[in-house]
Formats: structure tokens, C-alpha cells, sequence
């Protein structure tokens, strides 16, 4: 299967990758220019896992790497409050797109270790994810460093490796 | 893929052969499969960069779509494919924005920096091409590591591209030094020779610090060939920027001298002889090593040698001289460009003493040589003559053995019009050409030349001391040649009794006899000229003989064609005043050669014309053959502005590779001005309706008329004009464009237009009106300084400046070029290292009646030689159009 990995610069998508595929959670991180691409295998299950910068001049950028894959996976750091309007803008901004209708999308709400981290419902209410309505979305609350429901998300996106591509 | 299937065997052979653009992108999806198939990627990635050397262009979408998807092949492990795809990543990142080739920043530096030599090597040249600024300095880190990776490939690729970085940020690369200096002592030849030139270019703006390198380097004992003959350069430079006397540097190449490697010896000796301080041992060693190439058994390295010393000829013949006998023996060499450096660096090398033994020993081979080959002789010779102008009589007589020898028409004109400008030059040599030529219209099997001669001499022989024997060999021609050539001889006997009074009677005797020619031309041209001779009509006769045609000859016969066309021949009179003197493309031509040609056709035009330098006026693109004269007189609304005057340059005001494309061409009327826009609409899917260009003067003015483009289709370009009233002023105003136009949708799949439309703009460059658009090029003044005196003193306008260009020959180029204006007295030839000099120009304003408006240039270097000082003054009869002229163009 195929999926990418979006959200704002900073929230954590390298390092969630990095987790993924081989579970050590690193600090040292530099900002990602462009993209990285990373093959993880869970069981019998390969994932193709596009993690796409998230620094304004890439953002036009993300739709191109998000046609035609199983799930996008959009990554914010809850503990930033400060950053939520701008978070759901270009969430929206990206799904809003036609060639990117009905591709499954998680929310995960990433650093969750953090003390200030927001919760599952707070950051479904900031990014305003009941509006959406044309595909399946869900949300979770996660922490690459402390592997909190990492399992979880990708059983949630194991799940969705069989969806037909539009 | 299907289409190779039905193919034939035969046609496989070129697969891409009939590749289509189109098609190729399509294709491009196979990069997006989940399963990637590096051999069908590999494939279309082929075919891609196939397109792109054919020459086929990708829009700035089309290029940013195959990137794109060229960025999902780093998936993949296949290292084919890898390497094709930094190919496609490279090339295609130059068309589309930079900011968006930026995505595959990350992949690249993960290259650059894996186990495999291949990725490190190649990604780093994409790289290079594609990051900013502030990007770099981020990854800097990653390019250090390559630049001393100890694989030769990958070092070598670093430092290229840091070259290329130089010009991203030059300061992050400068902190790279310590890791250049390091891989100078790489093993590799290619590295050494890399490190190298990039530390020198890293140091380039600080002339101390390149010297410091330079001495430090020529120490050192660099083993690489490419790094040594890059450091031969560089002494050069050192030496010639800092004037320094430092033998040091001089040694250094002298030693190379001495180098095993062929390559490295013959930079030394290329060196030694550009350099102007040069000791005279050094040089005869540097002329000793390249006579020793001059036998050697590659061509590559005879050609370098001889074009060496044939550059040396020009400025120290002397030095060479040592060569004769080996240049001589190139003479037969089969390389026919090795052949010809000799011939004419034997002829540079020649002086007074042995100019005639030369010119035999040429005589002896003559015969062997073709008649391409000839004219390279020629025109040494022609050159030769004017350096020696006491040889002349050898010289003629040698040329005139040419021109009676078998051979081409190109070779003999070329002859002919060499000894037309030794005739030119040395005034001495006239009589004994005149003679020859007489000799060799006797017997001349070209119709062209035997006209040109005849021209020749009834403008020269009336002025010899005995005019009459010219006579003779001009009847001649009368009872023995064609009626083209007997008309030529008909007017040339004419001249003679114009100018000679003596003569006069005999002459109308003989013309008397033509009378009664088969052809008309000549009956024509005997019955008029008897009748002005009878009418003692002096005035008609002089402006008929001796003048030149008021307009370019191509321009007078394209209207004679298009009047006898149009069919109005049977009611109306030809008006020679219709005809424009626009001289449509104006080479700068290097020496004599515009006084001496006259085309073919206008001797046989009644109006006997003398040599007018109508040059090759092809006019450029689709136009060809249609004027901008004919087209525009054909469009009802401008034909009442009279004679076109003049035409400016294309001016491009779109990039080329736009949606639309769009240039303009300024056209000057009397009292008018015509923008002509080309509009080329690139957009297979749309069709333009309504187009025309919205002009926003800087000032107040009215414009007279718009002609829009009704209807434009893709990729078939259609002009649009604007029209603008000026009088008799001459405003200088700048315009803003904006190109408006309709839209109609075109569905691909029916290329049906859609029933909907809207209005639709587009920004364009901007145009100006300079002072240059005022002024006609025309054709040089011929008494420049006579009728510079003429002109009013006290009205003419000077203004003083000063030019930021280093040398005087850049200098008079540029004046040439913003004015317009056509050089005069050779003018614009500039004597090697002059660091003075003065430039006539002629030219005629478009209003005031096509007023002859002169201007001097005097120009000088100033103290820092970085500048020009310019003393520039301008004369007519106009004292506002002098200041407008001197005030306004620089």
C-alpha cells in the first residue's frame, strides 16, 4: 500500500516515519527539503510512505504526492496551539482538492507526551473534521517519542491497505 | 508502445525517429505504477531526453508534470534507472521554476551520501542545478564530504558543481577551500585539474590572492596535464592582469616547454606567444616547439601549431620566420584547414624583399589547389598589396592570372573585387589594372564580370591620361558580345564623353552605331543618351551616369515586380520616389569590400547603377521575400502614409517560450508611426479572438488607428498593428503593453471552438521610441570629412561623456549601435591597441525631408582604463534635431 504523510513543518512526520519502520525515536532532526520516501513492512503488509516537507513552499506541492494513494496520514503537533488555524487551513486546503476525493484521512495529533498537548476531541473541533464528509477521517491522539497508540495507527492503516484506489 | 510494431524492419534502426511530444508524456504514468518497471521507465526517460536533444520544448507545466513524477522513481534500486533519472531531473529542472525543483533537495543529499560511488557522483550535479542560497549553506555540510570522497568520479563531480554553486552563494563555497586545497593533491589527473580550477575561481576577484596561488602552484609539482595547462592560463593571466615582472611566472612556462605531454608543451608555446612581454629566447624556443609540430603526424596538433604562429604573424611576422620552410611544406597538407593557416601566415610573414618570390612559389601551386581554396589566396593577396603598396604590379599581375585561369564565377568575383580594392588603395595601380582588365574582357566567359569592368572603366578611364585607347576594347565588345554586355559598354563609352570633351564627338559617332542593335536594352540606352549628348543636357546626363540609384537596387527591382503585378502598368507611371531606402539588413562589413560589388541585376536596370552596397537583404523568418514595404502598403488604412522609411530591429517582448509570443517592429512614415505586432499563440486549445495590443504612453498623445488580429489559431502567427500621428516632431516616449484578446475554449477530442468566450490580458514587455528610430541608416556618406566641412559650425551640438567599456573597438561598436547610424572613411575599423580614435557616422532624419545628418565620435580611454571618454558631436542643417541627437541617445 501507499500513503503520505502531510502537516505542518515541525509536527513530527520524519520522525514518526522513523518510528514506523524501525521504532527508534530520534531528536535530531533536520527539516525535511522535498521529500523523503521509506518502505516500511508490517507482516505481510508493504507500506510505501511518502513524507512530503512541511514548510510553506512546499505545501502547493503535497496534492502531487497524495494522488491516488490508500490513506493520507496528516500529521499536527498538538501541543502547539498557536499553530491550529494554520494547520486546518492547509488540511483543508489539501482535501478540498477533486483529484483527492474520497482518499481516507487519519489526524494524528502527535507529541500527546507533551504536558500542554491538546486532546483527540479538542484537535477533531480546532480542524473542524466533522465538516468533512466525503470520505472516511478518523483521529487519534499519538507520541512518537514515548510510542503512545503508534499500533494503533497503523492497524488503522493496515486496514486500509485493501480500499480501492479511486 | 504499439507504434514500433508497425514499424519495418528496416526503419528500427532510429526507434525514436518519429517520437512525438505528446505521446512521450503520456507515457510518463509508467513512473507512476505501484510496481515501478525500471525498464520501462527506463525506456521513456530514454525518450524524454531524446526530445529534448532533438530540440523539442516542454512548456513550464509540462516540464514541473515530468518532474514530478520523475521524483517517485527514487523508490526504486535499480541503478540504471537512477542514473537516467538524475539525467531527466537535471535537464527538466532548468525549464520549470526553481522553487518547485526544490522538492527533490532531500532525496539528492541522501544520495549524496550513499555507498554506491554512482548516486554520490550524480546527485551532487542535480543538485547543484537546483538548490538556492539559503538551502546550500543547510547541506554544505554533504558537498564537503564529497569534495575529498577519495572515489575520483564523485571528488571530480563535487568540484564542477561547486564551479556552478560559485554562482548560487560564492561565499559558502569560498569556505570550502581547505577541503579544494586538499583534493589538489588527489592521485586523479580530472581532480587535480577540478581542484584547481575552482580554488582559482573561488579567488578570482582578488588579484593578490591569485597570484599568491599562482606562485605557490607553479612550486608545487602538479603532475596532472589538464592541471598544468589550466596553470599556463593562469600565469597568463597573472601576468598580464598585474603586469608584474616577476620572471617567476615567465620560467614556469617556459619549462612547460619542455613538458613529455604534447597538450601541456603547446600551451607553453600558445602562452609565450600571446604574451606581449615575451623575451625573444623564450619565444624562439615557443616557435622552436611548434615548428616541431608542424611535422608532426596528428592534424590536430599542425592545426594548433600553424594557427599559433599564423596569430604571431600578425603581430611579430619576424618571429616566424624560422617556419618558412615547414609552413611551406603544409601547403599540399590534405587538411585543407591546415593548408590555408599556412598560406595566409606565409603571406603575413612576408616583407618587402620577398613578396615576389612568394607570390611565384604560390604561382607553382596554384594549379593544385580548388578554387574555395583560392579565394583564401585572394584575399591575402588583396591584403598583402596594401601593406606593400610598391608591389602592386606583381600583385595585379598574379591576380590577373587567376582571373584568366579556369575557374569558378564565385572565385573570379572575388578577384575581381580584389583588384578593385588594390585599385581602391593604390591609386598608382590603376592604369596597369585597367590594362589587364581590358586584356581580360577580350575573352571573359562571365557576363557579371564583363559588366562590372566595363562599369569600372567608364568611371576610371576618362580620368587616365589617355582615355582613347579604352575605347578600342569597349567597342569591341559592341560587335562581339552579348546584349547585356553591349549595354554596359553603350553607357561606359557614354561616361567617357560625358567627362572627357575631347572625346565627346568620337563617342556619339560610335554610339551612333548602335542604333540599329537587335537588342533593345541597347537601343534603348543609345537612343537616349545621343539625344541628351545632342541636347548638350549635361545636368541628365551626369544624374543618369554618374549618381547613384536613389534607393537600394533590391528595393527599386521588388517594386518593379510588384508594380508590373499589380496591373497598373497600362495606366500609370512607375514613381521611383515610391521605393523605399530602407537598406534592410545592414552588415557592418569589414573593409573595401561594399565599394567593389555591384549586383548583376542592376547593370541591367537603364539607370546605369554604380556599386550600391544592397548586401544580402534576406529579411529574416517567415517574411521572406515580402518586405515590410509591400505588406504594409497593402493594408488600406497605412497606404496613404506614404514611403516606409525606415524599419526597427524585431524586438522580442515575451520570453519564447510563453503562452503567447509576441515581438514588434517599429515602423517610421513621414509624420507616422506603425507598431507592428507578431502574435503567436502557442496554446493548441484555445483560439484568440479580437487580439490587439493596448499601448500606455507616458505622456499625452492620440493614436490614430488599431488594427486588430480577428481571428489567431494556435501556432500560426498574424500581426496586429498600432498607428501613431507624430508630425514633424519627434517625441521619445515610453510605452507600457498589455496584449488584449477573446478567449474561445477549443475541445481537444473535436477541436471544435467552444460557443462561450471571455476577455482575457496579458502583460508584455515595454517599448520605447529612442532617438535611433529617427535616424536612417542609408548608405555612407562617400565624402564624409568634404561634407562635414560644408555643414553649419556654429549649429552643431556636442556633448561630452564617458562610456563604461574597456576598449575602443567595444566602444565604437556600441555608438554604432545606439545611433544607427552607418559608419563612414572605414571608420569603424579600429588599428589593434589603439587607445584613440575618431568614428564618422552618416545618416538621414526621417523627418525634415530625410535630412543628412552627420555625427563624429572622438574617444579615448581615460587614466583608470576602465572607461571611454567620449566627445560627441552632431551636424545637419537642423540645430534643435543636433542637440535632440547629441543630448538624447546616450
Amino acid at each position: 500500500m501507499e500513503l503520505t504523510l502531510v502537516g505542518l513543518q515541525g509536527s513530527g512526520k520524519t520522525t514518526l516515519v522513523n518510528v514506523f519502520s524501525n521504532g527508534s525515536f530520534t531528536t535530531d532532526m533536520i527539516p525535511t527539503i522535498g521529500f523523503n520516501m521509506k518502505k516500511v513492512t508490517k507482516g505481510n503488509v508493504t507500506i510505501k510512505l511518502w513524507d512530503i516537507g512541511g514548510q510553506p513552499r512546499f505545501r502547493g506541492m503535497w496534492e502531487r504526492y497524495c494522488r491516488g494513494v490508500n490513506a493520507i496520514l496528516y500529521v499536527v503537533d498538538a501541543a502547539d496551539p498557536e499553530k491550529f488555524e494554520q494547520s486546518k487551513q492547509a488540511l483543508h486546503d489539501l482535501i478540498n482538492k477533486p483529484p483527492l476525493s474520497k482518499i481516507p484521512l487519519l489526524v494524528v495529533g502527535n507529541k500527546n507526551d507533551l504536558e500542554s498537548a491538546a486532546t483527540v476531541e479538542e484537535i477533531a473541533q480546532f480542524l473542524d473534521l466533522a465538516s468533512i464528509n466525503d470520505r472516511e477521517v478518523c483521529c487519534y491522539s499519538i507520541s512518537a517519542k514515548n510510542s503512545v497508540n503508534i499500533d494503533k495507527t497503523l492497524d488503522w492503516l493496515i486496514k486500509h491497505s485493501s480500499t480501492v484506489k479511486n | 508502445m504499439n507504434r514500433f510494431e508497425k514499424k519495418d524492419d528496416d526503419e528500427n534502426e532510429f526507434p525514436f525517429e518519429s517520437l512525438d511530444k505528446g505521446q512521450v508524456i503520456q507515457e510518463k504514468r509508467v513512473f507512476n505504477e505501484n510496481q515501478i518497471n525500471a525498464r520501462k521507465c527506463s525506456f521513456v526517460i530514454s525518450e524524454f531526453l531524446y526530445l529534448l536533444s532533438r530540440g523539442d520544448t516542454f512548456t513550464n507545466t509540462e516540464a514541473t508534470d515530468v518532474y514530478f513524477a520523475a521524483t517517485k522513481l527514487f523508490q526504486s534500486k535499480d541503478i540504471p534507472l537512477r542514473r537516467l533519472t538524475y539525467l531527466l531531473l537535471k535537464e527538466f529542472s532548468t525549464i520549470m521554476s526553481q522553487e518547485m525543483s526544490l522538492i527533490a533537495t532531500s532525496s539528492l543529499v541522501k544520495d549524496m551520501s550513499h555507498k554506491i560511488e554512482l548516486y554520490r557522483a550524480n546527485s551532487i550535479r542535480v543538485l547543484c542545478k537546483i538548490i538556492d542560497n539559503q538551502l546550500l549553506s543547510q547541506v554544505e555540510r554533504h558537498i564537503k564530504q564529497c569534495i575529498v570522497d577519495k572515489d575520483p568520479h564523485v571528488s571530480s563531480a563535487a568540484l564542477v558543481s561547486s564551479i556552478h554553486l560559485l554562482k548560487v552563494s560564492p561565499d559558502t563555497v569560498k569556505r570550502w577551500a581547505n577541503e579544494v586545497q586538499e583534493s589538489i593533491s588527489n592521485k586523479s589527473n580530472m581532480v587535480q585539474y577540478h581542484a584547481l580550477a575552482l580554488l582559482h575561481r573561488i579567488k578570482q576577484h582578488d588579484r593578490l590572492a591569485v597570484t599568491k596561488l599562482v606562485s605557490a602552484m607553479i612550486r608545487s609539482s602538479l603532475r596532472s596535464p589538464y592541471a598544468q595547462c589550466y596553470l599556463i592560463k593562469c600565469a597568463v593571466e597573472v601576468i598580464e592582469e598585474t603586469g608584474t615582472q616577476d620572471r617567476a611566472f615567465y620560467d614556469y612556462i617556459e619549462s612547460c616547454l619542455r613538458n613529455r605531454n604534447e597538450m601541456v608543451s603547446y600551451e607553453a608555446a600558445r602562452a609565450i606567444c600571446s604574451l606581449k612581454n615575451s623575451s625573444l629566447k623564450e619565444l624562439t624556443s615557443a616557435v622552436g616547439t611548434l615548428q616541431l609540430f608542424l611535422s608532426s603526424s596528428k592534424p590536430t596538433l599542425r592545426f594548433a601549431a600553424v594557427r599559433t604562429l599564423n596569430k604571431l604573424a600578425q603581430v611579430n611576422p619576424i618571429a616566424v620566420v624560422p617556419c618558412n620552410l615547414d609552413m611551406e611544406n603544409l601547403i599540399t597538407d590534405n587538411n585543407r584547414s591546415i593548408a590555408t593557416l599556412a598560406i595566409t601566415t606565409l603571406l603575413k610573414i612576408g616583407n618587402e624583399s620577398n613578396v615576389e618570390r612568394l607570390i611565384k612559389q604560390i604561382s607553382n601551386f596554384l594549379d593544385d589547389i580548388n578554387d574555395e581554396f583560392k579565394i583564401v589566396v585572394v584575399e591575402s593577396i588583396t591584403a598583402l598589396s596594401i601593406k606593400f603598396p610598391k608591389k602592386y604590379k606583381q600583385l595585379i599581375i598574379f591576380l590577373n592570372k587567376i582571373l584568366r585561369d579556369e575557374g569558378s564565377l564565385q572565385l573570379k568575383q572575388s578577384t575581381l573585387d580584389a583588384i578593385l580594392s588594390v585599385v581602391n588603395h593604390i591609386p598608382e595601380s590603376k592604369e596597369i589594372a585597367l590594362n589587364e582588365l581590358c586584356d581580360f574582357i577580350e575573352d571573359c566567359e562571365y557576363s557579371e564580370l564583363s559588366v562590372q569592368i566595363l562599369h569600372l572603366l567608364g568611371q576610371e578611364g576618362p580620368h587616365t591620361p589617355s582615355p582613347s585607347k579604352y575605347i578600342r576594347y569597349i567597342y569591341n565588345r559592341i560587335s562581339l558580345d552579348s546584349g547585356t554586355i553591349r549595354a554596359a559598354a553603350v553607357t561606359s563609352m557614354a561616361k567617357f564623353g560625358l567627362l572627357n570633351e575631347q572625346m565627346k564627338h568620337k563617342v556619339e559617332l560610335l554610339i551612333q552605331r548602335c542604333l540599329f542593335d537587335e537588342d533593345d536594352e541597347v537601343r534603348d540606352r543609345a537612343t537616349l543618351y545621343l539625344r541628351l549628348f545632342k541636347e548638350n543636357n549635361e545636368k541628365l546626363l551626369s544624374q543618369l551616369l554618374l549618381e547613384d540609384l536613389p534607393a537600394p537596387a533590391i528595393n527599386i527591382q521588388r517594386s518593379l515586380e510588384q508594380y508590373l503585378e499589380s496591373g497598373r502598368a497600362a495606366t500609370e507611371a512607375f514613381n521611383i520616389d515610391n521605393v523605399s531606402t530602407v537598406v534592410e539588413t545592414s552588415p557592418i562589413l569589414s573593409s573595401g569590400k561594399a565599394s567593389a560589388t555591384s549586383t548583376p541585376k542592376a547593370g541591367a536596370i537603364s539607370l546605369a547603377s554604380s556599386s550600391s552596397a544592397a548586401g544580402d537583404s534576406t529579411p529574416k523568418g517567415k517574411e521572406a521575400g515580402e518586405t515590410y514595404a509591400i505588406k504594409l502598403s497593402n493594408i488600406p488604412q497605412f497606404a496613404a502614409y506614404g514611403k516606409l522609411l525606415k524599419s526597427s530591429e524585431i524586438i522580442e517582448l515575451t520570453e519564447t517560450e510563453t503562452e503567447y509570443v509576441v515581438s514588434c517592429v517599429k515602423h517610421m512614415f513621414a509624420g507616422y508611426i506603425v507598431f507592428q505586432f507578431t502574435v503567436k499563440n502557442t496554446l493548441e486549445d484555445q483560439l484568440l479572438e479580437n487580439v490587439f495590443v493596448k499601448m500606455e504612453p507616458n505622456v499625452r498623445i492620440k493614436f490614430e488607428t488599431y488594427l486588430p488580429i480577428d481571428k489567431l489559431a494556435f501556432n500560426d502567427p498574424a500581426d496586429c498593428y498600432v498607428a501613431l500621428r507624430i508630425q514633424d516632431s519627434t517625441p521619445l516616449i515610453n510605452f507600457n503593453n498589455i496584449l488584449r484578446f477573446r478567449v474561445r475554449e477549443i475541445d481537444p477530442s473535436t477541436g471544435e471552438a467552444d460557443s462561450s468566450s471571455y476577455d482575457e490580458q496579458y502583460n508584455i514587455e515595454e517599448i520605447a521610441l529612442v532617438p535611433r528610430d529617427y535616424i536612417i541608416r542609408g548608405q555612407p556618406a562617400p565624402k564624409f570629412l568634404e561634407e562635414w566641412k560644408e555643414l553649419p559650425e556654429d549649429i552643431q551640438s556636442i556633448q561630452r561623456f564617458s562610456l563604461n567599456i574597456k576598449s575602443i573597438d567595444e566602444a565604437v561598436k556600441e555608438i554604432v549601435r545606439t545611433l544607427g547610424m552607418a559608419p563612414c572613411e572605414k571608420s569603424e575599423v579600429v588599428p589593434p591597441k589603439a587607445n584613440k580614435h575618431i568614428l564618422y557616422m552618416s545618416g538621414r532624419s526621417v523627418a525634415n525631408n530625410n535630412m543628412l545628418v552627420l555625427a563624429r565620435a572622438r574617444m579615448m580611454i581615460d587614466q583608470s582604463g576602465q572607461n571611454i571618454d567620449v566627445e560627441f558631436a552632431v551636424k545637419s542643417e537642423d540645430e534643435d534635431f543636433n542637440a535632440f541627437v547629441a543630448t538624447e541617445s546616450f
